[in-house]
């Protein structure tokens, strides 16, 4: 049924063809599926391209994204940054530029590239952790590291399907309640083409029953704590199986086993918690102490005290929002001194740019982005970034997830030859690829959820931001462990660590 | 040996967490607790408070007491022109002005957000910090139980010995009968908005370093400072605010300590619900009527 689907579309990315070396222009999807990676897709993309889609630009107006994101409250520091992605891809979009990639099936990335002889090594034991070797002379087989400069090119035609792209940018104003009454208004009144939307997963889940009911297609962008299978929405951020397992890995490795956790208190924080809960004693670590800390906490006098009696050899904190970043300024001014680790500070609320060294001293987060990457795309896309929005503090991991989520959209258009969402959405599932600024980015079709490009950042007493480990592609495998699979199985809920006999301890 | 540090931990967390209810409370201690206005706006004050002293102390480069002293000033010179311009309009009218401070927030909040962005640089916690038996202690918290202490004497004094606080509290009794007296009423009114809007800003820088500074921070303050004010009562507004983040703190803390912070927050909200009901003047009615009784008692 889906291979299908693909062969009736005309290959319209067939500069991916070019690019790979198959120049016949009539070649079908699916032989072009055989052949290898998109690596370099819409590199020079041919001039009848731009004609098919002004016939459609003929037929019917704008295409229309949504997005809802918090630009005021507890919250709008992610937010506005989120905001800002969305605009900037739109505006790149009309302005008939695209992210590098393509279908590659669902097999995942393919490795048609230049590779190294031996994987390459970031620093020298702990020392010069900024330099990364080059893994030695190039061979045929190995782990590929050599990146574009920039992965930003013309896609041929400005807009989608020559039509224009017109954002419907609200504010959520952190109020799950004001998120309902938007996603309501931008289906139902707007009726926009594609949802971009989402912080806190509250938020989410507010919204997620709206978008089943109409069947809306959306993106929720935010790095989260998994388990989200809707074959309406597609979860573009980091989860668990991505962020927690490795950090917690090399922490206990490096720091030792004993872990205090302390968390916020709503579903993020609680399901992130279980996940370390099961996987620390897998790999030798003990949980000694957990404490969940209401939002609007905002002193945390007793808490710090608490990590001190309970003496671990270092501190998982998953703390959300401005009031609960207080932690870091008051724990480094009572003279707390553990090593710590994250999945969400740091690369969203940019906590080592806000407060005074050595605040963020030897935190260590495994993030898919952080405006530090040092890559070279990465420093083109920053450097598009500020000379749009030349006053903005700080990129997080959230606005890049925006910002190459909108662009996986205008693929995902173009290859579906429509913007009908159920077309989109097979054309979501088609194991499409893109070049994001953090490093190649893959949809996993069965479960709607990204691999990503993983990096273990951490600040020294600087705040000086280096890169100590990092994993080219991590597979979001927890959902297809328990056997999910969207393509042939329409779901709508959300797993939870409880239904998976791993956790059970 | 452990228990000692048990114990000084737990005193140290007692004070810090009283110094926090209290210093939260401040501004709103004049304006609700003397005024009668509820004052929503009373975070977005604090936050105003601790944005002078953040661009003051990180960009102008003053010393941050000083830093603070400029946000007393500053605030209360926003206060007063915000009385003359709006609140002067609705004194004996709680809800009119319930809802104008409101707005006034959102203004403010909002206001901030688009001129300074969602975010500013933080401050550096002044003062290192000491350690004992395994527990550490911040010199800069142990600082602010201290100004807290002055802040009350302060005022305290403010109230009782000098001419101006002889006229607010005559005025706060009875608005009539003062005026027929000669006390300029509208001078009074404007003088004690104005104070109770410095105090916040006060408080704002006073807690600023310790807190992220963005333009929604005052919200985390309103809901702890209405707390105590309330606790504490109308009857003495000083001595009802200390009184109410001292006990909320002492039933706070150790079953902060020993259950974690959420079930620490649910039993001060326990607390003050419980409080409320036996007391339904505030914990400074209770004082002032034993003091009454021991008086009477006394004089038979």
């Amino acid at each position: 049924m889906k291979n299908d689907n693909k062969s009736d579309q005309p290959a319209k990315e067939s500069t991916t063809e070019e690019a790979t070396g198959i120049v016949d222009p009539k070649i079908t999807r699916r032989t072009f599926l055989k052949g290898s990676a998109a690596v370099s897709a819409g590199a020079m993309a041919p001039m009848y391209l731009a004609g098919i889609s002004k016939s459609f630009a003929a037929k019917s107006g704008a295409v229309k994204i949504g997005h809802i994101e918090d630009l005021s409250g507890n919250l709008a520091v992610y937010g506005v940054q989120k905001d800002h992605a969305a605009q900037l891809a739109v505006s790149e979009i009309n302005a008939g530029l695209t992210l590098k990639g393509g279908p590659v099936g669902s097999g995942g990335l393919g490795a048609m590239s230049n590779h190294a002889t031996s994987a390459p090594v970031m620093g020298n034991g702990d020392k010069d952790l900024k330099v990364v070797d080059d893994g030695g002379k190039l061979s045929a087989s190995g782990m590929a590291f050599v990146e574009d400069e920039d992965v930003l090119v013309d896609s041929g035609e400005s807009g989608i399907l020559g039509r224009e792209v017109e954002l419907l940018n609200t504010d959520g104003q952190s109020n799950n309640n004001i998120w309902q009454q938007l996603t309501k208004k931008l289906i139902q009144e707007d009726k926009v083409d594609c949802l971009v939307a989402g912080f806190t997963s509250a938020e989410r889940e507010a919204i997620r029953p709206i978008v089943d009911q109409f069947k809306q297609l959306y993106i929720y962008t935010n790095q989260y704590e998994g388990g989200v299978a809707d074959s309406n929405t597609f979860c573009t951020g980091a989860i668990c199986e991505q962020q927690v397992i490795p950090v917690v890995d090399y922490m206990i490795q490096k720091f030792g086993p004993r872990v205090y956790t302390i968390a916020a208190d709503y579903n993020f924080g609680q399901l992130t918690a279980a996940w370390t809960r099961a996987f620390a004693p897998q790999v030798g670590g003990e949980i000694i102490g957990e404490e969940f800390v209401p939002l609007s906490v905002s002193d945390f006098t007793t808490s710090i005290a608490k990590v001190q009696a309970a003496k671990p050899d270092w501190v998982f904190t998953l703390l959300v929002g401005s009031n609960q970043s207080n932690y870091y300024p008051q724990a480094a001014a009572t003279g707390l001194k553990y090593p710590m680790a994250s999945t969400v500070n740091m690369a969203q609320g940019y906590e080592h740019r806000r407060f005074k060294a050595p605040s963020l001293n030897r935190m260590y987060n495994c993030v898919n982005y952080i405006e530090e990457v040092p890559t070279a795309r990465n420093r083109a896309f920053v450097k598009r970034w500020y000379k749009m929005f030349p006053d903005d503090p700080y990129i997080g991991q959230m606005a890049q997830n925006t910002y190459f989520s909108i662009h996986m959209y205008a693929k995902a258009a173009r290859i579906a030859g429509t913007t009908d969402q159920e077309e989109v959405k097979r054309a979501l599932e088609s194991g499409l690829h893109i070049e994001a600024p953090e490093g190649t980015v893959f949809m996993e079709p069965s479960t709607h959820h990204c691999s990503h490009y993983i990096r273990l950042a951490t600040a020294d007493a600087d705040h000086n931001v280096s890169f100590v480990r990092e994993w080219p592609s991590i597979q979001p495998w927890w959902l297809q462990r328990l056997g999910v699979n969207l393509v042939k199985h329409k779901e709508y809920k959300q797993y939870i660590p409880d239904e998976d006999p791993f956790f059970k301890s | 040996m452990e228990t000692d540090a048990l114990a000084l931990s737990l005193t140290y967390q007692f004070g810090t967490n009283a110094a926090f209810l209290f210093l939260a409370a401040l501004g709103l201690i004049v304006i609700l607790g003397m005024m009668n206005i509820i004052n929503l706006a009373h975070g977005e004050l604090m936050m105003m408070g601790a944005y002078v002293a953040t661009i003051t102390h990180n960009q102008l480069g003053l010393p941050f007491p000083l830093a603070v002293i400029v946000s007393f000033f500053a605030v209360a010179v926003f206060g007063a022109i915000l009385e003359l311009l709006i609140v002067r309009r609705f004194y004996g009218r709680e809800l009119g002005a319930l809802v104008v401070t409101w707005g006034i927030s959102l203004i403010l909040g909002q206001g901030t957000l688009l001129v300074f962005g969602p975010f500013m640089p933080a401050i550096k916690i002044p003062g290192g910090s000491y350690s004992y038996g395994g527990f550490s202690y911040s010199a800069y918290w142990l600082i602010l139980i201290a100004i807290s202490i002055a802040l009350i004497a302060g005022l305290y004094w403010l109230y009782r010995y000098t001419n101006y606080g002889l006229q607010a509290r005559a005025t706060m009794q009875n608005a009539e009968m003062a005026k027929a007296l000669g006390v300029p009423t509208n001078r009074v009114y404007l003088l004690t908005f104005s104070l109770g809007a410095g105090l916040a800003g006060l408080s704002g820088a006073l807690l600023a370093p310790t807190s992220t500074i963005a333009p929604f921070m005052g919200q985390q303050f309103v809901a702890p400072a209405f707390i105590t004010v309330v606790v504490g009562g109308a009857a003495n507004v000083i001595s009802g605010a200390v009184g109410s983040s001292v006990l909320l703190s002492a039933i706070k803390t150790p079953i902060g300590m020993a259950y974690g912070a959420f079930l620490g927050t649910v039993a001060l909200l326990i607390a003050s619900l419980i409080i409320i009901r036996i007391m339904p003047d505030g914990i400074s009615a209770a004082i002032q009527k034993l003091m009454d009784r021991r008086r009477t008692r006394k004089t038979k």
